[in-house]
């Protein structure tokens, strides 16, 4: 009897809760029918009870046959094309690990082993990062971009049918693939060779270099700087699911860059994010003497940069916003 | 020629799929349960799975098609369906069409028996 309960209980789990004690309870009764008309009067066995199960079959099927609908996350229509941007972002992301990796044992082959740690954490840290936002914005497109039942309830006329989207209103699908590559590729560059990105010091051959980021606070960008790329691909994945510019579309990336913005914001204003010592590591190494003109003018220019970045990512908020709004409306 | 069956097996489900709600709701103009209903079809032929059945009498009912009740007076508690007053008329008006439907395959079918058969 137990394994009827069983049976019972993994149909009726997934069903809406309102329908779930109804459909139990007609469900143990067809059971125990079916039972009574194969034993007729006699004992029923265990052997019995599977018998009968195994005739209702998979509870899986019957589940989904009283459900009626399908759910997904990403339709059949919509498959192909994540499986295809999931690929490309997959092994952009697998390619460039590998190739800062290679790129970092050579500029210094000494610490090889750690080279390889951080190889293994990146890929095991990335390549679900990419998937799930891959996924975030390939969901988004199918929940906002589905036909709605209510839509196709009014008549329809063949003056509906929308006009072939103008070549220039057109997302051509390279582009949101470039944009994931780029945006992907400006991610490892930072989190592999963040000690790289300075001022190189040439004095008779490499000698060092002037960091522009605050080694210590390394870790906590990273995830401020996932977070942004995060974004970014789920941007792509929209543009390149709903393939040609429309209003919604534009204020979808509106909203996801004023999002990234505000993190970029968050990051780059924290003390920590900027080297601390920058200015006066440069005034060491003797690139720039105190209170020289030259000085002023890199000490305004390095200590206003978060405002500059500010300034600059706005406008290009702003920007894309028309740019996207122009292209939808276009005629 | 295996080939053939799964393509008569293929195509008979998808059949039956649609014949078999004519054959439902021929049944219920007297209240029934599920598995009483099986039974019926089947001893006039019509073979019907439970796990097929059961869903479609609940969206049959969803579409009000169908009332249903709770009979607890027996010894197991029973769901019995019945043709609401909107069934009825969908039954009757899909009796007309569905020998419509036989009676226009019955001559797309015939004329392979004789060339212009079909023109009368």
């Amino acid at each position: 009897m137990e394994m009827i309960d069983r049976y019972i209980y993994a149909v009726t789990q997934k069903l809406p809760l309102a329908q779930r004690d109804d459909i139990a309870e007609e469900l143990r009764g067809l059971i125990e029918d079916m039972l009574e008309e194969r034993v007729q009067e006699k004992e029923i066995t265990n052997h019995d009870i599977e018998a009968v199960l195994t005739e209702l079959g998979d509870p899986r099927k019957l589940a989904h046959k009283y459900s009626g609908t399908n759910n997904y996350i990403i339709g059949p229509e919509l498959f192909d094309s994540y499986m295809l941007i999931l690929k490309i972002i997959l092994s952009v992301t697998f390619v460039s690990i590998t190739l800062s990796f290679v790129i970092q044992s050579i500029l210094n082959p000494i610490n090889i082993l750690d080279h390889f740690i951080e190889f293994i954490v990146g890929i095991v840290i990335a390549l679900p990062q990419v998937i799930g936002w891959t996924t975030l914005g390939f969901g988004l497109a199918e929940y906002f971009g589905k036909v709605k039942e209510k839509d196709l309830q009014s008549e329809w006329k063949p003056a509906d049918l929308a006009p072939i989207p103008d070549e220039k209103k057109q997302i051509k699908r390279y582009e949101p693939i470039i944009g994931i590559i780029f945006s992907l590729l400006l991610l490892i560059l930072f989190v592999f060779s963040q000690d790289y990105l300075g001022i190189w010091i040439f004095d008779d051959g490499f000698t060092g270099i002037v960091p522009f980021f605050h080694d210590e606070t390394y870790h906590t960008s990273l995830l401020f700087l996932l977070l942004i790329v995060g974004l970014g691909i789920t941007k792509e994945s929209l543009k390149f699911v709903y393939g040609k510019w429309t209003n919604r579309l534009a204020i979808f990336t509106t909203i996801i860059n004023a999002l990234s913005v505000a993190t970029i914001m968050v990051m780059v204003s924290r003390d920590t994010f900027w080297n601390p010592h920058f200015l006066q590591e440069l005034i060491e190494i003797g690139l720039l003497t105190e209170n020289s003109d030259a000085y002023n003018v890199f000490s305004t220019i390095w200590n206003q940069s978060t405002l500059w970045i500010f300034l600059l990512l706005i406008i290009g908020l702003i920007w894309e916003l028309i740019d996207g709004l122009i292209k939808a409306n276009r005629k | 020629m295996s080939n053939t069956k799964e393509h008569i097996d293929k195509l008979m489900q998808e059949l039956r799929r649609g014949t078999i709600t004519i054959g439902v709701l021929s049944q219920l103009s007297e209240p029934q349960y599920g598995y009483s209903l099986v039974t019926s079809l089947d001893a006039q032929g019509i073979h019907v799975e439970p796990g097929t059945l059961y869903p479609l009498l609940r969206r049959l009912e969803k579409q009000g098609l169908l009332d249903s009740k709770w009979d607890t007076n027996e010894s197991r508690p029973r769901k019995y369906y019945l043709l609401s007053e909107t069934g009825k008329e969908v039954y009757d008006l899909l009796v007309v069409e569905w020998q419509q439907i036989v009676q226009n395959l019955g001559n797309v079918i015939d004329i392979k028996g004789g060339e212009k058969n079909g023109d009368d």
